[in-house]
């Protein structure tokens, strides 16, 4: 082997176990992001199939439309909600005295509701106000219109059974918020919440998408 | 010259390992920008392996110091950095309003907490994994009862 050879493999050795060196730590880098990327989609893309997200979004009309936007999905909250014990919330259930709901039993109420037959349960109708509560397609629904003073305010809250029932599922004084929420996983995409006035617009909903459009 | 070449070769090969090593988690990366006189001007770019590394070193008491007003909220703060690692990425809050804009989000598995507002600036990215390693420790370091 000339100097000139040996200076050559010398070389060509050195930039061979270079490459071998940093290929594996490729290989490795690749392997271990390939299926992390897979496994994630982007940020706008919808959200894996069988994840259920929950959304708020708040609109303030002044100034320059000031929003607040909300994702969580229910799987994300099933699990940290048992973590959090705080005040009255342990094991993800909370505390309720029987002071905070003027002595109904609440359970009762629930009951005479879920065993009830589907129909309109209480509608008013006044000069300031208009309440309407009905079960309609397993859903319990409470709709407040506020027609007093100048600013009329808009109010729509849909509850299922299924979540009712799942919430009051826990011991007596107790509300189970996790059963209430894999309840809520269940259900198809619906709107929660919505309230509607002259300054803000609120809305609660369930969908399967990880972006609030 | 063989012998230089392969010393160069271990010493390099060293390198790449302990770099790739140090950067596989990711980079914490921290600026803040204070507009205000006297407010201070951090830009942080920490390998997040040498972070959980590092608290190692820290001494227990020190750390049980620290860990000790969090206790209540280590546990969560532990489920939901362990639970977010399985989601895309997601925009979770987002806050705008005329002066301010906050933002929270995962991306590439990090979290990204965005703060902009006229007095301020934060930016914070730090990598799920070290988040939950750091809670993890912080957790081991409380005194048992």
């Amino acid at each position: 082997m000339s100097y000139s050879n040996r200076g050559f493999h010398g070389k060509t050795a050195m930039v061979t176990a270079m490459a071998l060196l940093l290929f594996p730590a490729g290989v490795v880098a690749q392997g271990t992001a390939a299926p992390a990327k897979a496994a994630r989609s982007t940020s706008s893309a919808p959200a894996e199939k069988g994840e259920r997200w929950l959304h708020v979004r708040v609109i303030c009309a002044e100034g320059k439309g000031d929003t607040v936007r909300v994702n969580v999905p229910l799987e994300l909250a099933e699990k940290v909600l048992p973590a959090v014990n705080h005040d009255r919330l342990h094991n993800g259930k909370v505390r309720i005295d029987s002071s905070d709901v003027d002595d109904v039993d609440l359970r009762a109420l629930m009951d005479a509701i879920r065993t009830a037959k589907e129909g309109e349960y209480v509608t008013v109708q006044g000069n300031d106000n208009d309440v309407r509560v009905a079960k309609e397609g397993n859903q319990l629904t409470v709709h407040v219109l506020d027609k007093s003073g100048s600013k009329k305010s808009q109010v729509e809250v849909k509850i299922p059974m299924k979540v009712m029932e799942a919430l009051l599922s826990a011991g007596k004084d107790e509300l189970d918020l996790v059963a209430a929420l894999h309840a809520l996983g269940a259900q198809g995409d619906m709107e929660l919440v919505s309230l509607k006035d002259s300054e803000n617009t609120v809305k609660v909903w369930l969908d399967s998408k990880n972006v609030a459009n | 010259m063989i012998l230089l070449a392969k010393a160069a070769l271990g010493l390099s090969g060293a390198l790449v390992v302990a770099g790739a090593y140090t950067f596989h988690e990711g980079v914490i990366r921290v600026d803040v920008d204070e507009f205000r006189p006297g407010g201070s001007h951090v830009h942080l770019w920490v390998p997040a392996a040498t972070v959980p590394m590092a608290m190692h070193f820290v001494p227990k008491h020190p750390l049980c110091d620290a860990a000790q007003p969090a206790q209540e909220f280590l546990p969560v703060a532990h489920a939901l950095f362990k639970e977010l690692k399985k989601f895309p990425d997601t925009e979770f809050v987002e806050v705008n309003d005329d002066e301010q804009h906050v933002r929270i989000r995962t991306h590439g598995e990090k979290l990204q907490i965005d703060v902009d507002a006229p007095d301020e600036k934060v930016h914070l990215l730090v990598p799920l994994g070290a988040l939950d390693d750091m809670v993890g420790q912080l957790e081991d370091s409380e005194p048992r009862a």
